[in-house]
């Protein structure tokens, strides 16, 4: 069966002899510059972790890496020969691979389709199904996941979903792969099982380049580690003896102990349980499949932290009470009065605002940012008539409340960084003070600084009333700024924390 | 708060400002939907007024502003369906269809409403749109075949309601609005009257919010759901306003051709189309409006008047002509927005 796939490309003699080097390259949009005279390189059989802040450079040094971009200045070069890369598809021919953030996989095609896209094994025109899925399941059983490769790619959980991605990048024979924020949707055993994967990979001789936000995780299976700060390199260091506190000092340069709360691992206090006044409350929600026996009530002033895996159910409670789910069973209640909402319009009319996880699903990158953050409330915020002045002054004031940066309503919302257009997306929310505020992740994928921000302006929501719904699948951040805890597993509450000392361990304990 | 970034102060940072200069090639591509139909329509009239005779004769302009007159009323809802990332091939059966029944209820052979037959044809005509609106928008079929089958039942009905034939008899005002004769200060009524739709079409899309709505549903629907606009509605809304304005073309055609045939009008689908997109309205939806159409029209409009002028072409090779011309300005556009595409990418 092996020879239906090319070997990962033959590892170089000269053990540290890079396999892949780029040699000052700089790259530059318009007038900005993304990556300025940046040099690196990765060696054989190493796992090389890539961090930074949002807008420090990683993606383009990737999409340099991956043929995306070409680079205005520097060089690149591939097992000692220069290269230039006019597309994905060429640096995927010379064996560079990408793992993307959001998965490229095919969901209603078979697992073994999946792990050969686009080259399926043939004999005389016909596809050999055979053959492809016992070649399929060989691989991916290398890479220790152990699945009917007939069965649907989208039947399987995310984290084995890009199991397969990977299986198909390393089989059409990249020898180096780079994956972007690889963790940022797996949970914590699926994770592990993913780096389980990266060093078996590694062991095969593959090279892989590894970008992500999560410092524990590039800590825990990274040989070296690059930090890009302002478009530049700071340093490339060798994994032993480095922390989470030193590499956060590199990204950013400020004190690494004003972070410390922010990444609560010892342990918090949450204050005693508050007699606010209830903003809402459910009772026995149920959708099948998603969640059931929901109840809690919401009170005004109150930030509530949901903390769960992914896939226990978070989410589809935030979608009932916005009006995409009509739940099966149960109440909610929006101060005291029974509700029962059927569209998004119908829950923002009752003053319930939402903030999703999936950011490609909340932008409009190829719109103004003002145009972005006026879209909420424009009902009743401007006149009938809409006219730029007035809709661009009240962007403006919440661009200045949110840290936008770069704090100008004009631009189009794609040109900000992930971290900036999840502020936009806050700020489309805040034109109108809403009654219920639910936060689905509100800082995933951003850097340490703009988490800070965003959690200061949520804090001041709460003083100012507003009853907080925070969702998160980072204990950290359920951690950081909630009064009380919920955690959930597979749909239902397991555990209430409330006016007691609650640590990361604790809550992942009822996950 | 952690920072408060004084409004409308330099901020510097780790975030890269991609748009840095002021200069005419940034201005230029930041335009570049705008821009590359404008030029497009400032070199076809150019050409056209130095190499004939006739084209820059007030009689010649008059006759390219009565042509693309009724061709621009369907364009604005066109425009709608398209900002909205949908589209609507029933049109042209629309059109038709509602022209027939105008000079149907005119002739009184069945139902004789005289002159008011004209808002009947027209309330119709909405009905089929909300019709199409609502099996696409609430139903989920999507807009590419419901509009398809939407023009096969409008096709076969004006094909019933006038028995096969044309109906040789039309409401004296729309022969009044469809007369090249009819003009105030030199402009045929029928071209004021299709401004009259641009510019409320214009006013619709770019200061409303409804139209507002139309571009952020087309840009990203779901985003647009997830800030609680009911893109249900404006899709709905969206393609009542295609049939609308369709049937009004319908009746303009009828006027200025004093008779409804109900197997005439099939152009219209295609020239409307072609007519939005060379304007430079993206067909996914989100990007463009009326005044990218109102060029897409110029051009459309000199285009097929000034090749019929040109000498030495032989009259059978025009068609392909016009459709190379096309082509060649579709072409200028796609890289025009490549451009601007490049130039949009940051990190």
């Amino acid at each position: 069966m092996a020879s239906l796939a090319p070997e990962p490309t033959a590892v170089s003699s000269t053990a540290d002899a890079p396999i892949l080097r780029l040699g000052g390259v700089t790259k530059r949009f318009g007038g900005a510059t993304a990556l300025d005279n940046v040099d690196f390189d990765l060696r054989p059989g190493e796992i090389h972790g890539l961090i930074g802040e949002n807008g420090a450079g990683k993606s383009t040094l990737m999409k340099i890496l991956s043929g995306v971009h070409a680079p205005d200045e520097g060089e690149i070069a591939l097992r000692g020969e220069a290269v230039r890369f006019a597309s994905p598809a060429e640096a995927k021919a010379r064996g560079v691979g990408m793992i993307y953030q959001e998965l490229s996989c095919m969901p209603q095609l078979s697992i073994a389709e999946n792990v050969f896209l686009g080259r399926q094994p043939t004999s005389g025109g016909v596809v050999s199904w055979k053959a492809m899925r016992a070649a399929a399941a060989e691989q991916l059983g290398s890479l220790g996941l152990k699945v009917d490769p007939r069965a649907p790619l989208g039947s399987l959980s995310l984290g084995s979903q890009q199991m397969v991605e990977i299986a198909r990048v390393v089989f059409s024979g990249a020898g180096i792969v780079v994956l972007d924020e690889p963790t940022s949707a797996l949970s914590g055993p699926e994770s592990e099982r993913l780096f389980a994967a990266m060093a078996r990979l590694k062991a095969q001789g593959a090279s892989l380049v590894f970008i992500s936000h999560f410092l524990e995780d590039v800590l825990a299976v990274a040989d070296r580690i690059t930090v890009l700060k302002n478009s530049r390199k700071v340093a490339t260091l060798a994994n032993a003896g480095l922390t989470k506190a030193k590499l956060i000092e590199l990204m950013i340069g400020r004190d690494a102990d004003a972070l410390a709360e922010s990444y609560a691992a010892t342990g918090i206090d949450l204050p005693p349980p508050a007699a606010g006044k209830t903003v809402l409350s459910l009772r026995g929600l149920e959708a099948p499949g998603s969640f059931s026996d929901i109840s809690f009530d919401l009170h005004a002033g109150e930030i509530l932290g949901l903390f769960g895996n992914l896939g226990a159910g978070m989410t589809e409670i935030a979608r009932a009470l916005f009006g995409q789910v009509v739940p099966a069973a149960g109440e909610i209640a929006l101060d005291g009065k029974p509700i029962r909402p059927r569209t998004t319009r119908e829950s923002k009319r009752l003053g319930i605002a939402y903030l999703s996880e999936n950011r490609r699903k909340t932008i409009f990158p190829r719109h103004e940012v003002y145009k972005n953050i006026s879209l909420a409330h424009l009902d009743t915020l401007l006149g009938p008539v809409l006219r730029p002045g007035p809709e661009v002054a009240i962007a403006r004031e919440q661009v200045g409340r949110t840290g936008v940066r770069p704090a100008n309503p004009l631009l189009n919302a794609g040109n900000l960084s992930g971290g900036n257009q999840q502020k936009v997306v806050l700020a489309k929310w805040l034109t109108k003070r809403p009654k219920v505020l639910i936060l689905n992740e509100p800082t995933r994928g951003m850097d340490v600084g703009a988490k800070r921000e965003v959690l200061d302006l949520v804090k001041a929501l709460k003083a100012e009333g507003v009853a907080i719904l925070l969702l998160s699948t980072e204990p950290e951040t359920v951690l950081a700024e909630s009064d009380r805890i919920l955690v959930l597993s597979r749909g239902r509450i397991t555990r209430e924390f409330a006016g007691e000392t609650v640590s990361k361990d604790r809550l992942m304990e009822f996950a | 708060m952690a920072q408060q970034v004084p409004v409308g102060a330099p901020v510097g940072g780790q975030t890269a400002q991609p748009r840095s200069t002021g200069s005419a090639l940034d201005w230029a591509s930041r335009n570049a939907r705008l821009l590359a139909p404008l030029l497009t329509f400032v070199f076809l009239f150019i050409f056209f007024s130095l190499v004939t005779d006739v084209f820059l004769t007030p009689q010649n302009l008059q006759n390219i502003v009565t042509q693309i007159a009724p061709i621009a009323v369907a364009a604005v809802g066109i425009t709608f369906v398209l900002l909205c990332a949908e589209i609507d091939l029933s049109i042209a059966s629309i059109a038709t269809f509602t022209g027939v029944l105008g000079a149907f209820f005119f002739v009184g052979d069945a139902v004789a409403l005289g002159t008011w037959g004209i808002p009947v044809a027209l309330l119709i005509a909405l009905a089929l749109g909300l019709l199409n609106g609502f099996l696409v928008a609430y139903v989920g079929i999507p807009s590419f075949m419901m509009t398809l089958a939407m023009l096969t039942i409008a096709r076969g009905l004006s094909v019933y309601v006038s028995e096969g034939k044309p109906i040789f008899d039309v409401p004296p005002v729309l022969k009044a609005l469809g007369s090249v004769s009819s003009q105030v200060l030199g402009i045929p009524v029928i071209g004021l009257f299709a401004l009259a739709v641009l510019l409320l079409g214009e006013f619709v899309l770019g200061y409303t919010k409804f139209g507002r709505y139309v571009y952020m549903t087309g840009a990203n629907r779901e985003a647009a759901e997830m800030s609680g606009v009911d893109t249900r509605r404006v899709i709905m809304v969206s393609l009542a306003i295609s049939a609308v304005t369709a049937g009004m073309t319908g009746l303009l055609f009828i006027g200025r051709l004093s008779s409804a045939n109900p197997a005439a009008g099939e152009d219209v689908l295609i020239f409307t189309i072609a007519a939005v997109v060379l304007g430079g309205t993206s067909l996914f939806g989100g990007e463009g409006g009326i005044r990218n159409t109102i060029l897409g029209l110029l051009i459309f409009g000199i285009l097929n008047n000034g090749l019929n002028l040109l000498p030495n072409i032989p009259i059978t090779f025009k068609q392909a002509l016009q459709g190379i011309v096309l082509l060649a300005a579709l072409l200028l556009n796609v890289f025009a927005l490549r451009i601007e595409r490049v130039r949009a990418r940051t990190e």
